[in-house]
């Protein structure tokens, strides 16, 4: 640091923050507006947000429309579609788990990204503004007007809409479905049509601030897409429900953003961290705030996950034939083993994902992470301080642990869904700030990772990773069959549960987490040594999102899920000749894990309120309740029916005497 | 007529309705009367298209509605008050009658609820989770009459109530009968209830096991044995 700053010094980057916050506060504000009115969050807003920009791209460059149309289509015609489907989507899901809603919307914001980056390429396109970049001094700072006109329409957008939701009929209805969406329903207004609205409305924000930041942030996929990351760095201002401290959130995290570019551009070492700030926030957030102040919203089912479609026996048998055909491919490869040898890494990678999400319930988003960090520790440990190579593959995963601790610990005692945003937050903040530092690969980003003396070939290292593969599997089935994964099974997902049993429930699953962390830095470690070099390139925070698609949609498999994810995303490309199928493939991973989250949700939701497991006892033939006689009131009179079983039924609670007492007491 | 035959329903895999019939014929009173855990407020949710029941039929004069939600069931002139506080804590007195107006002339409305509940006209700015118990339970039996339903379902509204608070309820139940509009009341207060009431249903272990005019009721005993207490 360099002596004072100055107000002025620092006045051009409150400016600057606050007219780009601006835009990030219309942007949470419509995230949280879904989120509290549906008791969905949904991780595909910024996917909404780089849609209009691309749809507004595609008009007004590649085709030539004038800007107002294309403007028009990409801002007013496009969110409507987006809503209908996004309320279609989350009317299904309401009564899945947590962990179902937040697969859901990541496979959606999967879907929306990798078509894009399919269609349009991932290089940052020219923007066509439609905007003046003329600039303009306001309080002695040169500020373009395309941005002050950015931030002034932000903030009527954000002001008209507070009016509308405390003044008009709509905005009352709105606010009516936060409370008690039945109560609405019983008042004759209907909560979904209710709730289109609103998401109607969020899609119009994510739509404007898409449209609005892309001229600064430039055309592109990933960077648009995470304007959901400072959405819900906003969002944890207003602890995820106050739309007024939401849109301040906006603010405060589009300066705290500026002044962290000031302070950063002296320092090589935190330049990512920018961008991390709302991850920031949300994490001093978490840490301050007590659970009460950031409940939950929404109902979900205590229920798990529906039936897997494997059984335990056949599970097993497959487990073993797997084990024999993998020991087997390199007999059959030839050039195509590194290919195999890196999915048994997966294999690895997906059964500590798999531990988490579908034994405890927990969805982690740093995994790739994770497995970044095993990487790197285990080049530093071994090139640079000559560790033993065994040794320093489990120490990988040793330090694996603490960096996810760090933030599950906050998250888990709130609930899943905060888990999922810190975790997502981390992974960003890991790959933008510290990726690039010495700490993990340095700036030119790749480090030295040898494979053990005795077994440098392809083919004995291939056997060497077999082992580990099978052997943490192992584990992870083992800790999924002992009494800590039945208790987490047991109370995967129930917010009550979790309470009344407190913090026991808390500590075990940060121990799962601790666990399944390991096992991803042992993977990375291992990756790191198979490619003979440490790289973060594999392990972008999109990758996390990937892996997770993929292993919701094998988890019908139990055990064998991880196996098959391991093939999907490491041993199928690599035999796609066609790029562009290759490219979509995530587009199908995404779809994959919706259907099977809308699935679950559907199946939990028939449990719920569906067909009566006790048909059968019901005594057949006691009509008692049947009417005699014709239709009219005297159809009311009954005969007293059964008087034999009144005689049997066990003798009732007293009624009007605690009614009574009851009355007395209030 | 609002007609409920041979409903079964329950949540998840438990029963809690068996076969269950109930009818609530136009401008009549009918008590429903039964033990904690006998399934009224079951039967209520699903009367008012809160829950789907899992076979029988559910109609309004005459109309089929079964399977359709609350909302158009509240259209079809069905207010169903519920157990516990039947407001909306966060919104303001005038706001939930807003609601409750259903895109009807707000201002009518207001003025139809403070009529029966005059004071509420003192508290509309005011937010509804901030009012005693008993106002706001007068504001959720205000919907009954600000709607001008044909029938109204109301679940146990006197229960946790001051003495006074019962007689002022009450009231206005006589006074919502007198307007002509059905009532189909499960009440503690089971010697109120059945002053008002044209017909009774008993109800135990989700059936109904007696159904008839109070006048066939051998009170004493039967209340007793169904509900285990004296009147
Ligand atoms: N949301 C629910 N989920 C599961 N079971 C429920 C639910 N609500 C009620 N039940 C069960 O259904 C049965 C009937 O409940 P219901 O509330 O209809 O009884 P009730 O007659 O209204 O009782 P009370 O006089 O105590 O209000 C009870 O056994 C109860 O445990
Ligand atoms: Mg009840």
């Amino acid at each position: 640091m360099r002596g004072v700053c100055t107000v002025n010094d620092l006045l051009p980057f409150l400016v600057v923050g606050v007219t780009t916050g601006s835009v990030y506060g219309l942007a949470a504000m419509g995230l949280v507006l879904t989120y509290k009115t549906s008791g969905i969050f949904n991780f595909a807003h910024g996917s909404i947000a780089a849609v209009s920009a691309f749809v507004y791209y595609d008009l007004r460059t590649l085709r030539g429309l004038p800007w107002p149309v294309a403007l028009g289509v990409a801002v007013i015609v496009v969110p409507p579609l987006i809503a209908l489907l996004m309320e279609r989507v989350t009317r299904s899901l309401a009564a899945g788990t947590v962990a179902t809603k937040i697969v859901a919307t990541i496979g959606l914001q999967l879907i929306v990204m990798s078509a894009l980056l399919a269609g349009y390429g991932g290089a940052a396109l020219d923007f066509p503004g439609f905007l003046p970049t003329r600039t303009v001094t306001v309080i002695g700072v040169n500020v373009g007007i395309d941005q002050l006109t950015s931030a002034i329409v932000a903030a009527a957008c954000a002001l008209g809409f507070f009016a509308f939701f405390r003044l008009s009929a709509m905005g009352v209805r709105m606010r009516a479905v936060v409370d008690n969406p039945d109560l609405l329903e019983l008042s004759g207004t209907s909560a979904f049509a209710v709730r289109s609205r609103a998401w109607l409305i969020g899609c119009w924000f994510a739509a404007a601030s898409g449209v609005l930041l892309a001229p600064q942030l430039g055309l592109d996929v990933l960077l648009l897409t995470l304007l959901v990351v400072q959405a819900y760095g906003a969002a944890a201002v207003g602890l995820f429900s106050s739309l007024p401290l939401t849109y301040a959130g906006g603010l405060l995290i589009g300066v705290l953003a500026a002044l962290a570019t000031k302070w950063v551009s002296h320092s090589e070492t935190f330049a990512g961290l920018p961008p991390a700030m709302p991850f920031v926030v949300l994490f001093a957030v978490l840490l301050l705030v007590g659970r009460g102040r950031l409940a939950e919203i929404g109902g979900h089912r205590p229920a798990p996950a529906s039936k897997p479609l494997m059984s335990r026996a056949s599970a097993r048998i497959t487990a073993v034939v797997a084990v024999l055909l993998a020991a087997g491919v390199p007999l059959v490869a030839a050039s195509k083993l590194p290919v195999y040898s890196s999915a048994l890494v997966f294999v690895l990678i997906f059964a500590s994902l798999h531990l988490l999400v579908r034994t405890s319930g927990q969805v982690s988003l740093a995994h790739a992470a994770l497995v970044a960090v095993g990487s790197s520790t285990f080049s530093h440990l071994v090139v640079g301080a000559g560790l033993p190579w065994l040794l320093a593959v489990l120490l990988a995963g040793v330090v694996a642990v603490p960096v996810g601790m760090l933030v599950a610990i906050p998250a888990i005692r709130l609930s899943g869904l905060y888990l999922a945003l810190a975790t997502f937050g981390l992974g960003l903040l890991l790959e933008r700030a510290v990726y690039g530092t010495s700490w993990m690969f340095g700036a030119t980003n790749t480090l030295p990772a040898p494979r053990p003396a005795l077994f440098e070939s392809d083919e004995a290292f291939y056997y060497v990773l077999l082992a580990f593969a099978v052997a943490g599997s192992l584990l992870i089935a083992l800790v999924g069959r002992s009494r800590l994964g039945r208790l987490l099974r047991a109370m995967a997902d129930s917010p009550t549960t979790l309470s009344t049993l407190g913090l026991g429930v808390n500590v075990t699953r940060v121990t799962v987490f601790a666990i399944s962390a390991f096992v991803a830095g042992v993977a990375g470690a291992l990756y790191a040594s198979q490619g003979r070099s440490a790289t973060g390139a594999p392990f972008l925070s999109y990758t996390s999102l990937t892996w997770l698609t993929v292993l919701v949609l094998c988890a019908g498999l139990r055990a064998a899920g991880p196996s098959l994810a391991a093939v999907l995303v490491a041993v199928v490309p690599a035999y796609l000749t066609d790029g562009t199928l290759a490219q979509a493939l995530p587009v199908l991973f995404g779809f994959g894990a919706l259907l099977v989250a809308l699935y679950e949700a559907r199946a939990a939701k028939r449990r719920g309120s569906g067909q009566p497991l006790d048909e059968l006892d019901a005594p057949q033939g006691s009509r008692s309740g049947e009417r005699l006689g014709v239709p009219g009131p005297a159809a009311q009179r009954l005969t007293v029916a059964r008087r034999a079983r009144v005689a049997r039924s066990a003798p009732a609670r007293v009624r009007v005497g605690t009614g009574l007492a009851k009355g007395a007491t209030r | 007529m609002l007609q409920l035959d041979g409903i079964s329903a329950g949540y998840g895999g438990a029963r809690v309705l068996r076969d269950v019939s109930l009818w609530l014929p136009p401008k009549s009173v009918v008590a429903l009367l039964g033990t904690n855990g006998a399934g009224k407020t079951t039967l209520l949710r699903v009367a008012s298209g809160l829950l789907a029941p899992t076979s029988g039929r559910l109609s309004v004069d005459g109309e089929d509605l079964t399977g359709k939600r609350a909302h158009t069931l509240a259209r079809s002139g069905v207010c169903h008050v519920p157990e516990g506080r039947g407001v909306f804590p966060t919104l303001t007195v005038k706001e939930n009658i807003l609601i409750q107006a259903a895109g009807g002339d707000v201002g009518e409305a207001v003025e139809r609820a403070v009529s029966v509940f005059p004071v509420l006209g003192q508290k509309l700015g005011q937010l509804a989770g901030s009012l005693s118990g008993g106002q706001q339970q007068m504001l959720a039996l205000a919907h009954a009459y600000v709607t001008e339903a044909d029938y109204v379902l109301l679940d146990e509204v006197s229960m946790g109530l001051a003495p006074v608070v019962v007689d002022e309820i009450f009231e206005f139940l006589g006074r919502l009968a007198d307007d002509g509009r059905a009532l189909l009341l499960v009440e503690q207060y089971v010697s109120r209830a059945l002053e008002l009431a044209d017909y009774v249903y008993l109800m135990n272990r989700g059936r109904i096991e007696f159904a008839g005019e109070p006048g066939e009721l051998d009170s004493d005993r039967l209340v007793a044995q169904y509900l285990g207490a004296h009147t």
